[in-house]
């Protein structure tokens, strides 16, 4: 890289030294324990959406997903058609402002919280609050490492520096400023964000000869396919894989519904509806959700097709190759090599928001959990500031504890399987739970358990991605998944959320039979 | 062949137009509904 390590430096310390300042205005108005877990219920709308947004968008959304896309071709636009179409229009308009209402209405501070409290059933905070803790740390622990790895290369220091320090930072504007903190600083970082992506789509079209003259260069590859993905049913970089080819199913259930469906009941995410003091500011966040995210997967799944154009003409190899066969490699290799210097600080200081946005909002999602709806569940302390403080520096050592123990194989998958796992457990239940007026609480204890459990069940032992690397069936059963194709490639989500839905229904149907007979 | 922008695929193209779509009607919807939902209407 030509740019200079020095100016680097400078305009890192810079960023963070904004980041504190946030951090340190958010830790000024915390003054309740109100403040500390839903920013006082008061938040501005666009604060509300681009925090919205930079959580939702990892490092992993912009550079994995991103080299996906460059292996697998701009089929994954429909990720983006869900992301803006399920994750901004139908979580705002039809889950944001019941969640709000009832997060009001119930003085509800967290979405275990808010589950307990919609259903009349405590021990449904205890199970959605453990669901969060045994799940959210894998996925923390992912955007802990894909941040640190990329500050190592970057910035030129060693890998366990990186992860201390990226977490340290982090943790230091979370446990003292709390969700006020976690916002504003979201906000400022979806701001980087925005610019960086901008800048990259246009620089992309101009390396690649224009936009029309770039997709037409990348239909024109087709020819190129690799023999092994040729094989699994992809078509080229800027077709749709084969009908029910094995390519297919990963890309449309894992990619496009399991992560695009996925993002509805995540609690970080959900927990932002309840800082809006009005509908009207869900209203106005959609306005600016809409668009922030189609700039950043968008853009991310376009450049990063588009990236085989760039280095067949240069190196004469399709993208993967040229990155050595790591998919991961793909979007830094392309910004170092394609993009004028300047840009690749300001790409740098995009993907570090991408980053700390996400892992702000996990920090604090996994200490009020701990505090608020396990240990402190029911007592005085759930509301202390102080406990919910040491809450975020206990899952912060832990998500640091796991990001330095787990192997690469699961931390790659992790996205995808907290999202998998969230909707799985939560959606029906969720979903039932704030537009009905009288919610079937056992119907959501048996939804959340029939839920996890068999996304659970699936992961471990018929999902090939995930079954390989833990490689439980594989002891257990003696092979590595005990079913065959196509259910190996089937995302557990397609799996269990229809039957974690269906369990729901049954039981609300029952709950409302059982109503009238009373009222009869 | 037909093709939009260069992408011939008709799954592919359809899929930038919704995108595109979706985030042009979360704009209007935002416009239209921006004074709805305040304390004054009650809501």
């Amino acid at each position: 890289m030509a740019v200079d390590p020095v100016f680097t430096i400078v305009l890192v310390l810079v960023y963070v030294a904004a980041t504190l300042v946030l951090g340190y205005l958010g830790y000024k108005r915390t003054i309740h324990a109100e403040d500390y877990l839903l920013a006082g219920r008061d938040s501005h709308p666009v604060i509300i959406a681009l925090s919205y947004g930079a959580a939702f968008i990892s490092t992993s959304a912009i550079v994995g997903f991103g080299g996906v896309a460059a292996n697998l071709g701009m089929g994954l636009i429909w990720l983006t058609v869900f992301n803006i179409g399920v994750g901004i229009l139908l979580a705002f308009v039809i889950f944001g402002k019941k969640t709000r209402e009832k997060g009001a209405e119930t003085g509800a501070v967290t979405f275990p919280d808010l589950m307990g409290k919609i259903f009349h059933a405590p021990k449904l905070q205890l199970i959605s609050g453990t669901i969060i803790l045994l799940g959210m740390p894998l996925y923390t622990a992912a955007v802990l490492i894909g941040g640190a790895r990329f500050i190592e290369t970057t910035l030129n220091i060693s890998y366990t520096t990186a992860l201390i320090g990226f977490a340290v930072i982090v943790a230091i504007y979370v446990i003292y400023g709390g969700l006020i903190a976690v916002m504003y600083t979201d906000a400022f970082q979806g701001a980087i964000m925005l610019t960086g992506m901008t800048l990259l789509l246009v620089l992309t079209y101009i390396a690649v000869g224009g936009v029309s003259a770039g997709h037409s260069a990348l239909n024109a590859m087709s020819g190129l396919v690799p023999e092994a993905l040729a094989g699994q049913g992809m078509t080229g970089w800027a077709s749709m894989p084969e009908l029910g080819s094995p390519i297919w199913f990963t890309l449309v259930t894992t990619l496009v519904l399991g992560v695009g469906i996925g993002v509805l009941a995540q609690p970080q995410l959900v927990v932002r509806f309840m800082t809006a003091k009005e509908n009207r500011a869900l209203n106005r966040a959609v306005l600016v959700g809409g668009p922030f995210i189609l700039m950043m997967t968008g853009v991310a799944f376009t450049v990063g097709a588009l990236t085989n154009v760039y280095f067949y003409e240069h190196m004469g190899k399709i993208a993967v190759d040229a990155a050595g066969g790591n998919v991961d490699s793909v979007i830094p290799l392309y910004i170092n090599m394609a993009m004028p210097d300047l840009f690749v600080i300001i790409f740098m200081l995009t993907l570090l928001s991408a980053a700390m946005s996400t892992l702000s909002s996990l920090f604090h999602t996994m200490g009020t959990a701990l505090v608020c709806d396990l240990w402190g569940r029911g007592h005085k302390c759930a509301m202390s500031l102080k406990a919910n403080q040491v809450g975020c520096i206990v899952m912060m050592i832990i998500s640091l504890v796991l990001a330095l123990a787990m192997p690469a194989g699961i931390i790659a998958r992790a996205t995808a399987m907290f999202m998998g796992l969230c909707a799985s457990a939560f959606l029906p239940a969720f979903s039932v739970g704030v537009y009905s007026k009288n919610p079937s609480k056992n119907g959501a204890v048996a939804s959340m358990i029939t839920g996890a459990s068999i996304w659970l069940f699936y992961t471990v032992f018929v999902h090939t991605a995930e079954a390989k690397v833990l490689g439980i069936s594989q002891l257990l059963t003696g092979s590595v998944t005990i079913l065959g194709a196509p259910w190996t490639v089937i995302d557990p989500l397609i799996i269990a959320l229809p039957i974690s839905a269906i369990v729901m229904i049954i039981f609300q149907l029952s709950n409302r039979v059982a109503g009238v007979r009373c009222q009869g | 062949m037909f093709s939009v922008f260069g992408i011939t695929d008709p799954a592919i193209w359809m899929g930038y137009a919704l995108s595109i779509g979706f985030a042009i009607t979360c704009i209007i919807y935002g416009l239209i509904n921006w004074n709805r939902g305040g304390r004054e209407d009650g809501s």
